[in-house]
């Protein structure tokens, strides 16, 4: 890209995040993928692969992985951690037993060196669930009060009805808007 | 002797036609007391013949019963375990839980992971799709399918990519990464057992596979802008093998064998309409007449679901024209140009469209404009089992007729 043609993209044309979706089975990943392309009517070739999702909000173009898997292959996602500006957490609020098991699975995440400047917005899915824990409990069983040099957010959504999803994208792009 | 044998032959014909009995045991007087012994002797065995001779024709009669009920009772069974297995598929590809929950209430499925991965492995009029969602559950049972699936594959002799290409045309892959991470740890297990020596563990073979993967999502899924050389690839997989690396040029096989061909999306044959049309009651040719032109077409009809639909080819997937027989009466008739037909009318509303959808060539599909269809069956048997197998397909719901009264009432109270 020449120059001036730079110039013009960062003045009005879109930046491109690319963002990991991480968070364990049946958090609800998927449906927020798809919430994301809302409105949407893109038909895309399918691919065999991961799901891996783009949406344009607010300017910015989001590029956003499905991300997971045992530790074994974490080598193998390194490569994707560089340049990654955001992971989203998606847990499942309503499961109390495995809350435990998520925090472990960020706190591996998160230690990661690539990621070591990557935003984190946390989604407390399920919200429509009546056990559902809210935010607040959320934020403290995944201990995110601990976080050091970390910019986080935790929002509560529910992703079937997509309630919270554009919340959490409008506090992604304002942080990235902010820092350039 | 003589008078013996005469008796002898009377009671041979007794034998045959046992109603046409001697009134009464006569006997003549100009017997000795021998012959009169012999005689009485005789027509006791006849007797005992003659019983016997009855008790076997009822038992013959009673097991030609039981053979043919048996029979019928057979083909009854069969075919409501067709209707069942259909249904079950059916139920599989909307929700593959609910869709094996229910084979196996119905004893058409085992209870165990063997028999559940055969039945996802031969994938019958199965989604590929829901087989991938079943196969990618999370439950213990269901990792156990995962690895009997796998055991059905045979990756002998084949490379990597082959192999892999060979296991994701089976399915249609999830794209969760934790599912993908569970399907490429068993199917490394499965490879290495196929292929002893390739890989230095089976740890190495499902961190690549999981690299192939991966590689084939970043060039070929057109939402990732990036696309990777074949140096970020051998960059990635540095260190996967027990620490150490792979061989560059098998990274650089499997690069450009992805690049040039990427996996295919395994082709479904549960979601469109051949499984509608998969075991029908009744297919065959059968000319039709036009509803508007009045020109006889050469049609390939099936009859399932209580539906009449038909087709151009027999290898068309989608119908020229759909007709439910909900509230449709069929009578036998004659036309003055073609033989052996039968027409499906309005039974009391003969002027009215019947209720059915045809495509036209365009692709458009529309309401059909037939008050009645009048159908040439190529023989008379053929007309006659058409018009059997339609009428037992005929539904009635008494609402529509509820209706259809009703709105006369109100039409007639409007002609008032």
């Amino acid at each position: 890209m020449g120059a001036f043609a730079s110039l013009m993209k960062g003045m009005f044309g879109s930046k491109e995040m690319r963002i990991l979706m991480v968070g364990l089975d049946a958090a609800g990943k998927t449906t927020v993928l798809y919430k994301l392309k809302l409105g949407e009517v893109v038909t895309t070739i399918p691919t065999i692969g991961f799901n891996v999702e783009t949406v344009e909000y607010k300017n910015i173009n989001f590029t956003v992985w499905d991300v997971g898997g045992q530790d074994k292959i974490r080598p193998l996602w390194r490569h994707y951690f560089q340049n990654t500006q955001a992971v989203v957490f998606v847990v499942d609020s309503n499961d109390r037993e495995r809350i435990g098991e998520a925090k472990e699975e960020l706190m591996r995440m998160l230690a990661e060196d690539e990621l070591a400047d990557a935003k984190l917005l946390v989604f407390a899915n399920k919200q429509d669930l009546p056990n559902a824990m809210n935010a607040a409990e959320i934020t403290d069983k995944l201990a995110l009060h601990t976080l050091c040099n970390r910019n986080w957010y935790i929002q509560a959504t529910c992703a079937t009805t997509g309630d919270g999803i554009y919340e959490g994208l409008n506090w992604l792009a304002m942080t990235i808007k902010k820092k350039k | 002797m003589g008078t013996v044998s005469e008796l002898c032959a009377s009671s041979f014909q007794a034998f045959l036609c046992p109603s046409v009995r001697p009134a009464a045991a006569t006997v003549p007087d100009d017997l000795s007391p021998e012959e009169r012994k012999e005689l009485e002797s005789i027509r006791r065995r006849k007797e005992e013949l003659l019983h016997d001779i009855q008790r076997l024709k009822d038992e013959i009669a009673e097991v030609t019963n039981e053979i043919e009920s048996l029979g019928q009772s057979e083909e009854r069974k069969s075919m409501q375990r067709n209707k069942q297995m259909a249904m079950g598929r059916k139920k599989f590809n909307m929700d593959p839980k609910k869709g094996i929950r229910f084979l196996i209430d119905s004893s058409l499925l085992k209870n165990t992971s063997d028999d559940i991965a055969q039945f996802l492995y031969k994938g019958e009029g199965l989604n590929k799709t829901a087989i991938g969602d079943y196969l990618g559950e999370r439950d213990d049972f269901n990792i156990e399918v995962l690895h009997a699936f796998l055991e059905l594959h045979e990756f002998s002799d084949l490379n990597l990519v082959q192999a892999l290409r060979q296991f994701l045309w089976s399915f249609r892959l999830p794209g969760e990464a934790q599912k993908i991470d569970r399907m490429m740890e068993a199917f490394a297990l499965r490879y290495c057992r196929c292929n002893p020596g390739v890989f230095q563990s089976t740890d190495t073979c499902y961190v690549l596979s999981f690299a192939v993967i991966m590689l084939n999502t970043s060039l070929h899924n057109p939402n990732v802008k990036d696309k990777p050389s074949v140096q970020r690839f051998t960059a990635m997989n540095r260190g996967i093998n027990d620490g150490g690396d792979l061989p560059e040029e098998l990274l650089r096989n499997l690069f450009d064998s992805i690049k040039n061909e990427p996996f295919k999306i395994p082709e479904d044959d549960g979601n469109d309409l051949t499984h509608t049309f998969f075991n029908p009651d009744r297919e065959g040719w059968l000319l039709k007449l036009g509803g508007r032109v009045k020109t006889w077409k050469r049609r390939w009809f099936i009859l399932t679901d209580n539906c009449l639909y038909y087709f151009e080819y027999t290898t068309d997937k989608e119908p020229r024209g759909i007709i439910p027989l909900e509230n449709l009466s069929i009578r036998e008739v004659d036309d003055s140009k073609k033989p052996n037909c039968f027409e499906l009318f309005v039974s009391d509303h003969r002027d009215q469209v019947i209720k059915a959808c045809k495509t036209e060539a365009d692709g458009r599909v529309v309401e059909g404009n037939h008050t009645f269809y009048r159908i040439s069956a190529p023989t008379a048997e053929e007309k006659d089992e058409w018009i059997n197998s339609i009428k037992a397909a005929i539904s009635k719901d008494p609402f529509y007729e509820m209706l259809a009264a009703r709105k006369k009432k109100v039409s007639s109270l409007k002609g008032l």
